[in-house]
């Protein structure tokens, strides 16, 4: 017995409704659902996992399979992966790369989008401030200086030369901020495009030369870290075991999740940085029921208030995450970014970005 | 005689699964047989079952992962090896298709490799536990430390080097618990900032060498240096390098005077978050099963549970940690970042750093040796000397002394080989060369005197002793394909035992199990001796391999 027929056999005993049988407690009957497999960036699974997407889903004729991934080894799945209807990264980029490797022209939907930002302590979050490094506005929104930082970078400084007090010894060591990995993860790819445009004096970087100005410290912040995580999930974890790096670059969406569902976040304090860039969560649909999938995840109203609930920002709606966050004292989540006066600035081109975080990982690509 | 019947168990339930899948087609669906948990992994995926190459320190989720089975239909078969082999058996492909997730403590070191990160599709960490050191309480006292929470790694550097420290650590070659104590070690005596670099490796080298002197117990796995502490001598071992985890849960079982306190050096650790990982090449159905366990696996209330039956921390920030696990925070130190430093930081601590090894092989050359068994025995020791071994996993180390003892009615011939320090003439290779052909020339006639012939390591190994004087990592190697039928019995080398020296008594055996080997005889070698019994029935060369983890 092969294992390809093997597979056959179990494939035909699910089409036959054995699925309820095989697994209980598991969603609506399957006969009148069209199944929709796609992979998406590990950021949106706990969304796609949630019983009430799922339901929701169902109810306008979807059941969607989505494995969860880093948004850029995304797109050499997508290209070794038969079969996919959709996939769905973290931001533009690696979509556009994923476009081009399915040949496709059109402009993608962005149902939903999430500012990127560093988690840290509510004590480390005071330190910051107390030393320069992070402020705090009247209504509580903190943010993380980008010019100061990339200053301290550039100059090695350590967390001993701040004014640090002495039960923090935590607080040791070169003062860096964790990310994923750029070359697998959009995550750690948009960081490091974030740095460049600090380096480069508040210009995205868009030529050779910029990107040989600003590989040096490119290369010192990932080296630095050493070991790096290849999808965003897992930095946070660890953050919330109380292990690793007190200072982790991250999507906004994960930590007002879980405010938004009710859970806990222990002392986790939100930093936007002060020059920061959104992740356009971006969907790239090959058949028509990816499509289908793409068109509701932007439209349905129902799936819009569950993207918040999932810590998204929907594009159509931006308002309906602060709905759900706004009486949280801690963290405290920016209700509009521009008032907080977080800057904003574009992603450079897929050829760039792609250099630029060569650079970083030590030119082998 | 337990494989085959286990073996034909899971055929059986394979073929039913099959079945009751085909006559689903027709019928409305007939439930399949219920997996069994603690059946080995099938070579093909089954709905409902998640085969999971893991390590071993995970049998302690047994309970919840039962839970797990009840509430999502999931459940979890898993096969067993150490974190560094199981990166190897991602990246080159060998469990593509044999399973559908890996779970290791840390997945740092297969993500260095390129081919490696390719294979996993999914990482979810699950729980955290930080490398800490185990400091038995009395020792805590001698050193002044007071309650252990403000110690560092130059303290505990310095009295190991003042030798008042003796410890265990296991083989970081082998195990990630060492690994992650060789990392935070290196780190710490090197002044490295962030993540280590060959230059940095090289900087800590002499405070390394100082450190590893007092190293007195090694081990292939977390869970047998646990065992060997327990069983070694009172004050022999002061500490332990080990997961908090496990050293607390030690505790749980240990009598006072042997308990540890957990120090977490307060600049800084490396800690395991055991990611459960999906691999690319799992099915659709299986991939369905691993999104239900880790979702089923995060939630609050078992994130709560799991804390309480392992101690290693949650990793949802609402779930409250197990009460004995202290809540403030430590510097976490970075894993190196690309494979040439790990590589090299692991070569230099097998073949410079550590203490070096006297290893004494006895190898049965009986006439029932003859043919593919001595070709065999040949080949897997044969490896042992070749150079390809980039982190000093299998080959006999620059430094090691090696003896080989060949017997069958009698000893035969006992040969010594001391492979030298690189760089001097002549070089490591010329000697692993030498022993290659000492083991090339193993023939096989006549009958099996094995307990007279260990007795016999024994003396070669005090000989050596007295004319070296030196202080190296003992051990011995048994292996037989029969029953001992000539000389002394298991009784004469109990006595013999017994009548031993404290070190030498303290010298673990480590019998290999091959052909029609007696296991009674050989279980009982390794009980009495403090060793532990290895399979070469499956395959002779990963055994040797193992065992080098020990050595």
């Amino acid at each position: 017995m092969g294992r390809r027929a093997l597979g056959v056999l179990a494939a035909l005993a699910l089409l036959g409704g054995v699925t309820y049988a095989l697994i209980p407690d598991d969603g609506p009957e399957a006969k009148k659902l069209v199944t929709v497999t796609g992979l998406v960036g590990s950021e949106k699974r706990s969304f796609f996992e949630s019983p009430e997407v799922k339901a929701e889903l169902a109810k306008q004729g979807l059941e969607v399979h989505a494995d969860p991934t880093g948004s850029w080894t995304m797109s050499e799945q997508a290209r070794s992966t038969p079969g996919l209807d959709f996939a769905f990264p973290a931001s533009t980029a690696p979509a556009r790369e994923i476009q081009r490797n399915w040949g496709q022209q059109d402009s993608p939907l962005v149902p939903f989008y999430s500012p990127l930002v560093v988690v840290t302590h509510a004590e480390v979050a005071q330190i910051l401030r107390d030393n320069n490094r992070a402020a705090q506005d009247a209504s509580g929104v903190w943010t993380f200086k980008m010019d100061q930082y990339v200053a301290d970078l550039k100059a090695g400084r350590r967390w001993q030369e701040l004014n640090v007090p002495a039960e923090h010894s935590e607080l040791a060591g070169p003062i860096f901020v964790t990310s994923t990995d750029p070359e697998s993860s959009s995550s750690g790819a948009l960081y490091v495009a974030l740095l460049s445009y600090i380096l480069n004096n508040h210009q995205v970087v868009s030529d050779d030369a910029a990107v040989e100005a600003t590989r040096p410290v490119l290369h010192q912040a990932t080296t630095m870290q050493g070991g790096q995580k290849s999808s965003s999930d897992e930095p946070f974890r660890d953050f919330q075991a109380g292990v690793g790096n007190p200072l982790v670059f991250g999507y906004e969406s994960q930590v007002a999740a879980l405010v938004a569902q009710g859970q806990s976040t222990g002392d986790t304090v939100v930093m936007y940085p002060d020059t920061t860039i959104y992740s356009d969560h971006t969907i790239i649909a090959r058949t028509d029921n990816g499509r289908k999938l793409a068109a509701l995840l932007q439209d349905d109203e129902a799936l819009r208030t569950l993207e918040a609930k999932f810590g998204f920002r929907p594009q159509a709606r931006p308002d309906a995450l602060n709905d759900l966050v706004k009486n949280t004292r801690q963290p405290v989540f920016a209700q509009n970014l521009a008032a907080a006066k977080v800057k904003q600035w574009q992603v450079p081109s897929l050829d760039i970005l792609q250099k630029l975080t060569a650079a970083a990982k030590g030119g082998q690509k | 005689m337990n494989v085959p019947m286990k073996r034909r168990g899971w055929i059986t339930a394979v073929l039913a699964a099959v079945l009751a899948a085909a006559t689903a087609c027709t019928s409305s669906g007939t439930p399949a047989p219920r997996p069994n948990p603690t059946d080995p992994p099938a070579e093909t995926a089954r709905p409902g079952v998640l085969r999971i190459l893991a390590g071993s320190e995970l049998q302690d989720l047994a309970p919840v992962l039962e839970d797990a089975r009840k509430a999502t239909g999931v459940t979890v078969q898993f096969s067993w090896t150490g974190t560094l082999d199981g990166a190897d058996a991602v990246s080159s492909g060998r469990a593509d298709g044999k399973y559908d997730a890996v779970w290791f403590p840390s997945n740092q070191y297969l993500r260095l490799d390129p081919a490696g990160k390719s294979k996993v599709l999914s990482e979810t960490p699950v729980m955290v536990s930080p490398v800490a050191v185990g400091v038995r309480t009395s020792v805590l006292g001698e050193l002044g430390w007071g309650d252990g929470s403000k110690v560092t790694w130059a303290q505990i550097g310095d009295a190991a080097a003042a030798g008042k420290l003796p410890y265990g650590m296991s083989d970081p070659s082998r195990s990630n618990s060492g690994f992650s104590g060789l990392v935070a070690v290196a780190s710490a005596f090197s002044g490295a900032q962030a993540a280590l670099t060959e230059a940095d490796v090289q900087k800590a080298a002499p405070r390394l060498k100082q450190f590893f002197t007092d190293q007195k117990l090694t081990s292939g796995s977390s869970g047998w240096l646990a065992q060997a502490y327990t069983r070694a001598e009172p004050g022999k071992v002061g500490a332990l390098v080990n997961y908090e985890s496990v050293l607390l849960s030690l505790n749980r079982t240990l009598p006072p005077e042997q308990r540890l306190t957990v120090v977490r050096p307060v600049d800084g650790v490396v800690s395991a978050d055991y990611p459960l990982s999906l691999l690319s090449s799992a099915a659709q159905s299986e991939r369905e099963s691993f999104q239900r366990l880790t979702s089923y696996l995060l939630k609050e209330d078992v994130q709560k549970r799991i804390s309480e039956v392992t101690l290693r921390r949650p990793v949802t920030a609402g779930a409250a940690p197990a009460s004995e696990l202290p809540a403030d925070r430590r510097r976490e130190l970075p894993f190196p970042g690309t494979r040439a430093v790990a590589d090299g930081l692991l070569a230099a601590y097998q073949n410079e750093l550590r203490r070096p090894s006297r290893t004494v092989y006895v190898l049965d050359t009986s006439g029932s040796m003859e043919g593919s068994r001595l070709n065999a025995l040949k080949a897997a020791l044969g490896r042992l000397t070749g150079a390809d071994d980039t982190r000093g996993v299998r080959r006999f180390r620059d430094r090691e002394e090696v003896t080989l003892l060949s017997f069958a009615s009698k000893v035969k011939w006992t040969k010594t080989h001391a492979v030298p320090a690189s760089g001097s003439q002549p070089d490591p290779q010329a000697e692993l060369a030498s022993i290659n052909a000492d083991v090339q020339s193993l023939s096989a006639s006549g009958g099996t005197a094995l307990y007279d012939s260990l007795e016999e390591a024994y003396r070669v190994i005090e000989r050596q002793q007295a004319a070296a004087g030196d202080d190296r990592f003992t051990s011995i190697v048994l292996m037989t394909d029969g029953e001992s039928n000539e000389g002394a019995t298991d009784a004469d080398f109990k006595r013999f035992h017994d009548g031993l020296p404290a070190g030498e008594k303290a010298i673990p055996v480590f019998p290999i199990r091959f052909g029609e080997a007696a296991v009674s005889q050989l279980q009982g070698v390794a009980d009495l001796s403090g060793g532990k019994l290895f399979d070469g029935t499956g395959s002779l060369d990963g055994v040797f391999e193992e065992i080098r983890g020990y050595q």
